[in-house]
C-alpha cells in the first residue's frame, strides 16, 4: 500500500545516508554531499526531488565545460598554425652554429647558467613539469660533477618560476614573465639576450626547452651556449678544431669577434628555443583540452543516465501512490 | 662556383650557387671568389653584391656574421632587403628622416646610438638602390 511503498523508500533513503556515501554511482554519491549534509545526516523527506534538481544543474554545468574547452582546443589549433611556420624557418638560423663550433652539454666549466623555459598560462599538459624536472637534473649533476661548480636558475615564464620557486628560491638570479603576451620575433630574443648577459655571469648557459615534434608529441632539449671567453680558451686548446681552421677577420681582435658571435648564438638559439616551447605548449593544451572535452562528454552520458533514471522511478512513485490511493477509494 | 646561403631570423634569403661576392666587414670590404681560405667575419651594416651569370645584383644588410668553409659560404644576418624590393622614394625618405634624427640626438648617448643604427640601416637600403641602378 502507500505507506509501505513510502517506508520502503525511506529505508532505501535511510541506507543512502547512513551507509557509505560512496558506494553509489559518482552522481548520486557527489549529490548527496552536495545537498551539505554530513555522513550520517538525516535528509528531508523530498529530497529525491532536489537531487533531480542537483543533477540537472550538474549536468548544465558539465555541458558548458565541455564547450569551453572544445573551444580552447581550437584556439590552440589556430595559434600552432600561426607559429609553426615561423619555429620551421627559425630552424636554419642555429645549425651553421651549431655545426660550426658544436654542442657541448657536459662542458666542464666553472659556472653554469640554466635558462628554463616555460609558459605563462596553465592547462598545457606536462610540458612545464618535464622542462623543471630536466633542469633539476641538470642542476645536481652540476653541483656533483665537483666543489667548486656552481649553476644557478634563469627562469622564462610563470609556471616554471612557481615551480622552482618551491625548492630553489636561491639559486634564481633572475625570472622574466608576461612574454606570452608579445609576439615572439628576434628583436624579443635579442633583447632579453642582452637582459641576460647585462645581469648575470656565465662560463656556459644552457637553454632547457620542448622541442615541436607533432603536434602530440615533444621533446624536451638541452640547448648549450659557451660564453666568448670559453671559446677563445676552447680554440687555444685545440678543442675546437672547427673554429680553429677559420681566419678571423672583421674587427681589431679576436675578441671581438668571438664576443659578437656568441651574442648572435646565444640571440638565434634563444630565439629558436621560445618558438619552439610555444608550439609544444600550444600542442599539448590542444591534447589536454581534447581529453577534457571527452571526459565531460562521458560524464555528460553517466549524468543523463542516473538523471532519466531518477526520473523515472520518481513518475513511477507517483503513479503507484496514485493508483493505491484510488483502489483503497474503490475498495472502500 | 660558391654555393651561397643566406639567412636571417624568420626566413631563407638565398640559397643557391653564384660566381663571386663582395662583403662589407667592420675592417673594409673583402671580395670572395671560389677556392677561398676559410675565413669568420663579422658583418657591419652594409651592401653585398652578388655575381651570378655575370650579373651582379645588390642586397642590403643589417650585420650578421660570415662563414666561408670549402665553397660553401654561409651569411647569417639579423635581416636583409634585396635592392629590387626597396622602393628609391621611401628609402630616400628614410635616409633623410634617420639623418636628422641623428642630428638631433646628439648628447643623449642612449638615444645617440639607436639613431646610429636606425640611420646605418637607411643608409645601407639607399646603398643598396642606388648601386643597383648603376650596375
Amino acid at each position: 500500500m502507500a505507506s509501505g511503498s513510502a517506508r520502503r523508500a525511506g529505508a532505501r533513503l535511510t541506507n543512502l545516508l547512513y551507509g557509505s556515501i560512496n558506494s553509489s554511482t559518482p552522481a548520486t554519491a557527489a549529490s548527496w554531499t552536495q545537498t551539505g549534509l554530513a555522513a550520517g545526516e538525516l535528509a528531508p523527506f523530498g529530497a529525491r526531488m532536489a537531487s533531480n534538481q542537483i543533477v540537472r544543474n550538474r549536468m548544465k554545468s558539465v555541458k558548458s565545460i565541455q564547450k569551453i574547452t572544445k573551444a580552447m582546443k581550437m584556439v590552440a589549433a589556430s595559434k600552432l598554425r600561426g607559429i609553426q611556420g615561423k619555429t620551421e624557418d627559425s630552424r636554419g638560423l642555429w645549425q651553421p652554429f651549431t655545426a660550426l663550433l658544436g654542442d657541448a652539454p657536459g662542458v666542464d666549466v666553472k659556472k653554469k647558467v640554466i635558462l628554463t623555459l616555460s609558459s605563462d598560462k596553465g592547462l598545457c599538459g606536462g610540458i612545464n613539469s618535464t622542462s623543471v624536472k630536466f633542469s633539476k637534473a641538470l642542476m645536481r649533476l652540476t653541483a656533483a660533477s665537483g666543489p667548486d661548480k656552481e649553476a644557478s636558475y634563469i627562469v622564462i615564464g610563470e609556471k616554471g618560476k612557481a615551480q622552482l620557486q618551491r625548492d630553489s628560491r636561491k639559486n634564481i638570479k633572475m625570472f622574466i614573465t608576461e612574454t606570452q603576451k608579445l609576439p615572439i620575433n628576434f628583436s624579443l630574443a635579442s633583447t632579453l639576450t642582452d637582459e641576460i648577459l647585462r645581469t648575470v655571469q656565465f662560463d656556459a648557459i644552457h637553454l632547457v626547452f620542448n622541442k615541436f615534434q607533432t603536434v602530440v608529441s615533444y621533446l624536451p632539449t638541452v640547448a648549450t651556449i659557451l660564453s666568448p671567453e670559453t671559446m677563445a680558451n676552447g680554440v687555444e686548446t685545440g678543442k675546437m678544431s672547427d673554429l680553429s681552421n677559420y681566419e678571423i677577420e672583421g674587427s681589431e681582435t679576436q675578441a671581438e669577434v668571438l664576443q659578437n658571435l656568441s651574442e648572435f648564438q646565444f640571440a638565434s638559439v634563444l630565439y629558436n628555443a621560445m618558438l619552439e616551447n610555444a608550439c609544444s605548449e600550444m600542442g599539448a593544451r590542444m591534447s589536454a583540452m581534447d581529453n577534457s572535452a571527452k571526459n565531460a562528454s562521458d560524464m555528460l552520458d553517466r549524468l543523463t543516465l542516473s538523471y532519466n533514471r531518477s526520473r523515472q522511478a520518481q513518475i513511477t512513485t507517483e503513479l503507484i501512490e496514485i493508483i493505491s490511493g484510488a483502489a483503497a477509494l474503490e475498495a472502500s | 662556383m660558391l654555393n651561397l646561403r643566406i639567412m636571417a631570423p624568420n626566413r631563407i634569403v638565398w640559397n643557391s650557387d653564384i660566381q663571386e661576392i663582395i662583403l662589407s666587414t667592420n675592417s673594409g670590404q673583402i671580395g670572395i671568389l671560389p677556392n677561398h681560405a676559410s675565413v669568420l667575419t663579422a658583418l657591419d651594416i652594409g651592401i653585398v653584391k652578388i655575381r651570378l651569370n655575370d650579373q651582379w645584383s645588390t642586397m642590403a644588410l643589417m650585420g650578421g656574421f660570415a662563414m666561408i668553409d670549402n665553397n660553401n659560404l654561409t651569411i647569417l644576418v639579423n635581416d636583409a632587403e634585396k635592392a629590387s624590393e626597396i622602393d628609391y622614394q621611401e628609402a630616400q625618405e628614410t635616409f633623410q628622416k634617420a639623418k636628422t634624427n641623428l642630428e638631433e640626438a646628439e648628447g643623449n648617448k642612449k638615444k645617440e646610438i639607436e639613431a646610429l643604427l636606425v640611420f646605418k640601416r637607411a643608409k645601407a637600403r639607399l646603398e643598396a638602390i642606388n648601386m643597383a641602378s648603376k650596375l
